[in-house]
């Protein structure tokens, strides 16, 4: 069991390092303001689908939104409109570095998340999804100590019976 | 308000209130304590508890947590110099150095009288002042309501993020999500996709654990496997402060208390303006200032007094006028109305007696705070160094749970881990998380506001600018957004420097 921990150990730290100084640089302000432009339009087309109107009224309930995603298209536009002036000036723009490896990592806690979602939705038992959240993290933290690992399913346990019979929610 | 304050009493002095005040205390503390942990974060997972509970032991039991957090905070700025909580940044330049000298029970008691002192100053003030408030608030009607509402978010998208364009694109984003579900004044569905369980719109708990809670949990991802150990400083003093110490710590900690008190009933400003600013003030106004930053017990009671005398003020424009002075009591207005109360004048003499209970539960929280400190600070000592292996799932299987048992269905869990992604990804982006709160929190009162005086007016837009008030809120909202600019243009100078 050491050994087979051990190698893994070392193949995940093999991908560490090979990961470890790839990165990606985004124009910060200029993806933001676009996303957000975009959003706002993608909004804004889906309104007649998404929002039913009465025509009697002289405030229907689309004003509200319209009104939003027009101050996100404005405030969006600004921001791009800042960086484009920054390029024509040849200004430095703002960037932001993106870390492969971070998000590799956020991705594998995800999946973390995730299946501990999924475990208790499909077998109903939530539980099974806290004892594999617990177990999850345990390894995903590298955790050599048994005795972190009984004390985490002791209060994974604990919680669930908080909840389960204190609270009286029902999974 | 003599006429509310005794049949307030009568409401708050019980077995229950008082079991839930040093429940909140407790945990608010524990939270405060351990790095990374936050005080929102605890409020989060600990507002489904309350949604089942009576409005006085509810809100009793927030704002347990949430003035145990504004001391929590300092127990690991001394101990290991980490900040338990931002706010406490300030405390950690003079606590820990003081620690170090091997005065470390002395640094965490004069930590917690002074947060002790702040807090019960600050709820004195909500005490007298609420009420004045609550009364100017309301001759406000519907237009001047909707520029209350811009004037709050204006404030909050300003000072959360790097730019004010940022904030307002969070905020937006934020009252874009509130307007899901049901349209308030007509009933007919709102971007919902054709699925029913959306009908009643986002709950605010679950998206909260998703934006504040669990995207924390992702964040792990950007810390070092070395980050997740910490030394502890020993506690090995007496704890005595002299009497000459108590003589210095005096003016520095009444000074800060009003100045957290001022900082705090503007919205979107918070504890960790106050304490900064009443850190430098405390260092410009002492006899010692070479001792600031070498264990000055002046500076971690200036920075601890202002960071407490913010709780009862930021509850001052919640309680008044619906606008939450930060994020923490954003999330306790659910509270509040979850049970029936909404902000106002009506608070404060149809449910006088409640809203009186509340604000003199908040003294009676500090006072527990006072006493927990004063017998569990080894405890919660001891709490700082709780491994993150133990911690991470804990607290993920919390927020679970917690999503969970608001509708009791898994679609929620869903729905936090959605806003999770989200949070993530607008981490990415630069754009602030609290706007998305304040937005979501004041979504339905700002549309309804909006849409009832343009219903008034016949759709003319000209009656955002009919009244006294109206007019009042508009140079509030340019002279607000003046000096944002101002200070960013400032820091962007300083930066280049």
């Amino acid at each position: 069991m050491g050994k087979l921990s051990n190698a893994i150990d070392e193949r995940t730290d093999r991908i560490g390092e090979r990961l470890k100084d790839k990165e990606i640089r985004i124009p910060i302000n200029l993806t933001a303001g676009i996303v957000c432009f975009l959003f706002a339009v993608a909004v804004l087309l889906i309104m007649p689908q998404q929002v039913q109107v009465s025509e009697k009224d002289v405030v229907n309930g689309r004003a509200f939104p319209t009104l939003l995603m027009t101050v996100m298209i404005l405030c969006s536009v600004l921001l791009v409109a800042k960086e484009v002036y920054k390029i024509i000036r040849k200004q430095p723009l703002e960037w932001k570095t993106i870390q492969i490896l971070t998000e590799v990592k956020a991705l594998v806690i995800f999946g973390i998340l995730f299946f501990t979602y999924f475990l208790s939705k499909v077998t109903g038992l939530f539980l099974v999804g806290a004892i594999f959240c617990s177990l999850g993290f345990l390894v995903y933290f590298r955790c050599k100590k048994p005795v972190y690992y009984v004390i985490t399913l002791i209060l994974a346990v604990g919680i669930w019976a908080v909840f389960r019979f204190v609270l009286n929610v029902g999974f | 308000m003599m006429k509310y304050l005794v049949p307030a009493a009568g409401l708050l002095f019980t077995l229950q209130n008082i079991l839930w005040i040093n429940a909140g205390v407790f945990i608010g503390s524990i939270f405060a304590a351990i790095p990374g942990l936050s005080v929102i974060l605890c409020v989060i997972l600990f507002l489904p508890v309350t949604y089942s509970m009576p409005a006085i032991p509810g809100m009793m039991f927030l704002l347990g947590i949430y003035c145990a957090g504004g001391y929590g905070g300092s127990v690991s700025a001394i101990l290991i110099n980490t900040p338990g909580t931002p706010h406490a940044a300030a405390t950690m330049l003079d606590g820990h150095p003081l620690s170090q000298k091997g005065r470390t029970k002395a640094a965490l008691k004069i930590a917690l009288y002074a947060s002790a002192f702040g807090g019960v100053f600050s709820a004195l003030m909500l005490l007298f002042l609420g009420p004045q408030v609550a009364r100017v608030a309301a001759q406000l009607g519907t237009p001047e309501y909707f520029m209350v509402c811009v004037f709050g978010l204006t404030i909050i998208a300003g000072v959360s993020g790097k730019s004010i364009v940022r904030g307002l694109l969070s905020a937006c984003l934020g009252l874009f999500i509130a307007c899901i579900g049901s349209d308030p004044m007509t009933s007919y569905d709102r971007f919902t996709f054709g699925n029913s369980r959306l009908y009643l719109g986002m709950d605010l708990a679950v998206c909260l654990i998703g934006l504040f809670a669990l995207v924390e949990v992702l964040a792990k991802a950007e810390k070092s496997r070395g980050a997740l150990r910490l030394d502890t400083a020993k506690m090995e003093d007496d704890g005595k402060i002299t009497k000459e110490e108590y003589k210095r710590m005096a003016r520095p900690v009444f000074l800060s208390s009003l100045i957290g008190v001022l900082v705090g009933i503007i919205p979107g400003t918070g504890a960790s303006e106050a304490s900064w600013f009443s850190y430098s003030q405390a260092k410009n106004m002492s006899k010692n200032p070479e001792e600031f930053g070498h264990g000055s017990v002046e500076g971690i009671a200036a920075a601890e007094s202002a960071n407490n005398a913010v709780t009862g003020a930021t509850l001052i424009p919640l309680l008044t006028l619906g606008i939450p002075g930060d994020g923490t009591v954003a999330i306790m207005l659910s509270a509040l109305m979850i049970n029936g109360l909404n902000p106002g004048l009506s608070l404060f003499t149809t449910d006088g007696d409640i809203m009186y209970a509340i604000m003199l539960g908040l003294i009676l929280v500090n006072l527990f705070m006072l006493l927990q400190g004063k017998f569990l600070t080894s405890l919660f000592a001891k709490v700082v160094s709780i491994p993150q292996e133990i911690l991470t799932p804990i607290i993920v299987i919390f927020c679970m749970a917690g999503a969970y048992s608001v509708n009791q269905n898994y679609f929620d869990v869903g729905v936090a881990l959605v806003f999770a992604v989200l949070a993530w990804f607008l981490r990415k982006l630069d754009l602030p998380a609290v706007p998305i709160l304040l937005g979501m929190v004041l979504g339905s009162m700002t549309e309804t506001n909006f849409r009832r005086a343009l219903l008034i007016s016949n759709g003319s837009p000209t009656i955002f600018f009919s009244s006294v008030f109206c007019w009042i809120f508009v140079a509030l909202i340019v002279f607000a957004v003046a000096m944002i600019l101002r200070g960013k243009w400032k820091e962007r100078e300083k930066a280049k420097q």
